[in-house]
This record gives structure tokens, C-alpha cells and sequence, in this order.
């Protein structure tokens, strides 16, 4: 079954990683820009990790044949850094023009502060202007009550519903997303937010219409493997083929194509892998025999 | 990189004129987008990127074709390549603009940037991306930037792009073993030099078994080195067809009479037709 990951941080992972992942059937990953777990100090540093997003990162994942697509934005919690986050909001434009750039995100609210609302509602502005989906984080202190401070700040933007994901959700939110023509976003982890057999009880009781699984995986105790597992979950727990790969690949697609650079026959074949060939004048072979890898 | 200039790239009205023609329905669009440039440039770098989706990705078509004093074969060119190039001809984009583009665009965007190049005016930018395409190693953005078009001849002389430099991305050619006539004129560019580098590629290739670029009997024929004749006899009986037929060429480019007898004896046992003619003119002469 191939696997459409939804929302993982390459940036911070390792080549074993892409190896494993594409073993396991993962076709495409799409990585929002994100927090690095240590501030950035000046609007440069944005630039360069942006650039590398759309260049070396994706360049990294089609040595292992995946497709790497991704989103752009401020995320929250820098949202509240004055030293950056006008100059992040000023660069955005020029990002989200990109043919591989297929939403705003990961946007949202960390600390729920007044900063973050207006970063956020400023961010689902330029989805509006640009066409494109918004990834929305959502707290992880005090969820349920930023849930819905982010579901009003969308209803606010007039952003269609549709075009939004309210991510890292959990039991008590899916109640709040369900009826709202939002898509709903879970982020499986090893031992916190949610787990696979949580997620089982979730798909069951809701299905699996307008809802997106993911691993999340960053910089810290994460598995870039979370969505795989998962599947395996639903399937020993007797949910239909079907309607596991419509979650695992038909939904992200869907969701993600409503930016209009993005269809499943563009992931119909494994991204082009030429281990010769070198971004920047570097490789992922470090030294090694391309022929012999 | 070095970016380039502050100087406006600026090109003939005629030229301006020609490359929109070749954008067909899609014309009306790229005005509109200049416009929007015009008013607020900086939405330039805003616009660059989504040129693919708005005006298109299929060739431009129309084969080998002389255009602003550049040729260009406009099959290989797509629409948004040539949107890109009127769009900074008709801003007057000023070298580091474009480089700017390059330096900020993901693959795709950078091989646009660089095919943009053969339509506008030679210049600091040109050398500083050429640069860029030595040291990258990027298979399509060598391709974009010297083959398809005479723009590496037209940009050698250049300050910045002396002949070693030249040599040095000919050989960078070599070693991803792209053909030598996509660059249109460089075989004129041979020297001794560059046939010595290519010469010692092509024994370190021997050496690990691997294959060695075709054309560098073509090379080695126009400007001989210490052991090309050797190679150029060899190259004869070499069991790929294309590496016959360059060093039949390198040979009557070479015009050693002397060798003659060397095509004579392989001329009746060549099976291809095209070799044969080469070496008959060759054996004649």
C-alpha cells in the first residue's frame, strides 16, 4: 500500500530514515516549515532553512525515491518573536509560489497569545491570496479551548473550511473538527499525543472521511515509521483496505491538491533517484560507490 | 556566488518583440504579469516561480533557430523558459536580480533562470551562473545553461570565463557524459590543454573499467595532445559505433595524411555506413 506522510520534519531526520520509510511503502512526505527547538535570531536563518526545503531536503528524499513536497510559514511559537516575525511574514510571498510548495504551515497557536492570533490570522490571508490549504498546529498545552480559538480565527479569515487541517488533534477535538467541514489532523507519536491503537478506537468510532494521519516526527523522541505501524494497526483491527489507504494516501492527496500542484498520477512512480547527480556540489553518498549503494 | 553587476540587461526591442511571439495564447498572461512586475518590483521574485503553472512547460518548438543574435535549438525551451527571459529582457533585470533568482529558486525555478540566459545579453551574470553550474554538478542545470544554444561560446572571453574555465566546464561535459553537439560551437574551442585533461579522464575511466565520453575523439582530432593519434587509430576499432565514428572524424579533422593507411585497412571491415563515409573521405584525401 503506498503511504502519502503528511507531516514530518526531514530536516531533522537521518538518511536511514528515508530508507525505512520508502521500504515501507511511503511514496511522498510533506514537511512543514517548523520551529527548530532553538530560536533564530534574524530573518536570514529563515531564508536558508526555507531554501533548503524546497532544495536540499527534497533533493535528500528523491535519492530514496520519495517525492518531497512541503509547506511555508511562521510557525507559532517564533510567531511571538519580535526580532523575526515581521521579516518571516514579508518573505513568505515569494515561497508560496513555488510549484512544491503546497500549503501554509505550519501555522497556529502555541502559548494562545494575542501575537500568535495575529501571525495566524495575517498567515490565513496569504492562503486565501496565494490558493492554497493552510496546516494548522494546534496547542499542545490548554488543546481543546486552542482549538477553538483556531477554528474562530479561520471562520473569521472566511479561509473555506475545506482548505483547512486542524492538526495534532486528539479523542476530545475530533468532536469539535468532525462537523465543521475542516479536515482533521493526528499526529501519531511513540509515547505521547496520540498512539496507533488510540487511533484505531478513533477511525472506528469516526471514520476515516476528511481525516489525516501523521508521524510528526522532528528533532525529538519521534518514529518516522508511526504512519506505517499505524496502518498495520487499523488493518489487524479490521478496518477495510480501503478505507485505510483513502487515510494514509487518498486523503492527504486530496487535501493537498486543492493547492492545484498536486495530483496522485504526479506520485504514480517513485521519485527520480540519480545518486551521480549532486545538489550543491554534494551528495548523500558521502564518499561512497554510487553504483554499490 | 558572486552576484553580478547592478548593470540593466537590456535587449533589442526586435529581440523582445520575437521571443513574445513564441509564447503564443499564453502572451496575454505574460503581460499582464509584467505589469504587475512594473508596478511593485518587488513582486519579481514573487512571479518568477509560478511562470511554469501560468504560462506553460511544453516546448516552444521550431528546432534550431537564430534569435537576438543567440541560437538556441527552441526544442528544447519550453514556454515558461522563454516567458522568463522576456519577462527580465523586458524589465531591464539587472544582473543580480537574476542571479538572485537562481540563488532562491528550488531546481526546477534555477534551470529557468539559467535557460533564460541564452536569450539575453552576455554578462557578468552569465559568468557568475556558469560558475554556479561547475560547481553544483547538477546534471539539468548544466544542460540549461550550456547546451541547447551557442551561449558558451558567445560567453567565452568574458572576464571570468577565460579559456581554463571554459576547459574546466567542457570537462565537467565530459564526466557526465552529455553530447558535445548540444553546445553548439564548442568543438571550435578545442586546445591542447583541454584534450590533455580529457585524454588523462578518459585512462582514469579505462583504468576502473568504466566507459569513456564518446567525443573525445572529436576533441583530441582538432587539437592534439601527446598520445591522441594513438587513441584517434584505437578509436577505429572500438566496438561502440559512436566512438568509431568520432575518432574517424578526429582523424579527418587531425588531416595527417601520413594516417591514411590506417583507415584504408579498417575501411572494409566497418560495418556503418556513416563511419565508412568518413573514412573514405579520409583514406582519399
Amino acid at each position: 500500500m503506498l503511504i502519502f506522510e503528511p507531516h514530518i520534519h526531514m530536516f531533522s531526520r537521518i538518511t536511514d530514515d528515508y530508507e525505512r520509510m520508502a521500504l515501507a511503502g511511503v511514496r511522498a512526505v510533506l514537511e512543514p516549515a517548523f520551529w527548530l527547538g532553538q530560536p533564530r535570531t534574524h530573518v536570514g536563518t529563515f531564508v536558508d532553512y526555507f531554501d533548503t526545503l524546497v532544495g536540499w531536503e527534497r533533493f535528500r528524499a528523491q535519492q530514496f525515491g520519495i517525492h518531497h513536497f512541503c509547506t511555508m510559514g511562521l510557525n507559532p511559537r517564533e510567531a511571538n518573536d519580535d526580532r523575526v516575525n515581521a521579516d518571516v511574514l514579508a518573505l513568505l510571498p515569494r515561497y508560496l509560489e513555488k510549484d512544491g510548495v503546497l500549503g501554509v504551515g505550519e501555522i497556529g497557536l502555541d502559548d494562545q497569545t494575542a501575537t500568535e492570533e495575529r501571525f495566524l490570522a495575517a498567515q490565513l490571508e496569504l492562503a486565501k491570496k496565494h490558493g492554497l490549504p493552510a496546516l494548522i498546529h494546534t496547542p499542545h498545552r490548554d488543546k481543546k479551548r486552542g482549538f477553538e480559538r483556531c477554528i474562530a480565527i479561520v471562520k473569521e479569515s472566511s479561509l473555506p473550511m475545506e482548505r483547512v487541517l486542524l492538526d495534532h488533534g486528539n479523542e476530545e477535538t475530533i468532536k469539535l473538527t468532525r462537523d465543521l467541514g475542516c479536515w482533521s489532523g493526528f499526529s501519531i507519536y511513540p509515547h505521547t499525543k496520540m498512539d496507533p491503537a488510540r487511533m484505531v478506537a478513533i477511525a472506528t468510532e469516526h471514520g476515516v472521511e476528511r481525516m489525516i494521519i501523521n508521524s510528526a516526527a522532528d528533532w525529538g523522541v519521534s518514529d518516522p515509521m508511526m504512519v506505517p505501524r499505524t496502518a498495520v494497526k487499523l488493518e489487524q483491527a479490521g478496518v477495510s483496505r480501503a478505507r485505510i489507504e483513502q487515510l494514509v494516501w487518498k486523503n492527504p492527496i486530496a487535501f493537498f491538491a486543492q493547492s492545484g500542484r498536486l495530483t496522485e498520477a504526479m506520485l504514480q512512480q517513485p521519485a527520480r533517484a540519480n545518486l551521480r547527480e549532486t545538489f550543491d556540489g554534494n551528495s548523500v553518498l558521502r564518499g561512497q560507490d554510487p553504483d554499490k549503494v | 556566488m558572486t552576484a553580478g553587476p547592478a548593470a540593466a540587461i537590456l535587449l533589442a526591442p526586435m529581440a523582445l518583440s520575437e521571443l513574445r511571439s513564441l509564447l503564443g495564447d499564453a502572451a496575454a498572461t505574460a503581460d499582464a504579469l509584467l505589469a504587475e512586475v512594473r508596478a511593485d518590483r518587488s513582486r519579481l521574485p514573487v512571479v518568477f516561480p509560478g511562470l511554469p503553472r501560468r504560462l506553460g512547460r511544453e516546448p516552444v518548438r521550431g528546432g534550431r533557430r537564430t534569435l537576438g543574435g543567440a541560437l538556441v535549438d527552441l526544442d528544447a525551451f519550453r514556454r515558461c523558459d522563454v516567458a522568463a527571459a522576456w519577462l527580465l529582457g523586458a524589465l531591464g533585470a539587472a544582473g543580480d536580480e537574476v542571479t538572485g533568482l537562481y540563488a532562491h529558486g528550488d531546481i526546477d525555478e534555477r534551470a529557468m533562470a539559467l535557460r533564460s540566459l541564452h536569450f539575453l545579453p552576455v554578462g557578468q551574470a552569465t559568468v557568475a551562473l556558469f560558475g554556479e553550474v561547475q560547481r553544483t554538478n547538477v546534471v539539468l542545470h548544466l544542460e540549461a545553461a550550456v547546451c541547447d544554444g551557442d551561449l558558451f561560446v558567445r560567453t567565452l572571453g568574458q572576464p571570468g570565463f577565460d579559456q581554463p574555465t571554459a576547459n574546466r566546464l567542457l570537462l565537467k561535459l565530459a564526466f557526465l557524459d552529455l553530447p558535445l553537439a548540444r553546445v553548439f560551437g564548442a568543438e571550435r574551442t578545442a586546445n591542447g590543454e583541454l584534450s590533455r585533461m580529457l585524454r588523462d579522464l578518459a585512462t582514469e575511466r579505462e583504468a576502473a573499467g568504466r566507459s569513456v565520453w564518446r567525443d573525445t575523439n572529436r576533441l583530441l582530432g582538432r587539437a592534439p595532445c601527446p598520445g591522441a593519434i594513438a587513441r584517434l587509430i584505437g578509436g577505429l576499432e572500438h566496438g561502440d559505433d559512436g566512438v568509431r565514428l568520432a575518432a574517424a572524424e578526429g582523424l579527418l579533422a587531425l588531416g595527417r595524411n601520413d594516417l591514411a593507411p590506417f583507415a584504408k585497412e579498417r575501411l572494409n571491415r566497418e560495418p556503418r555506413a556513416d563511419v565508412q563515409a568518413l573514412l573514405q573521405r579520409f583514406a582519399g584525401g
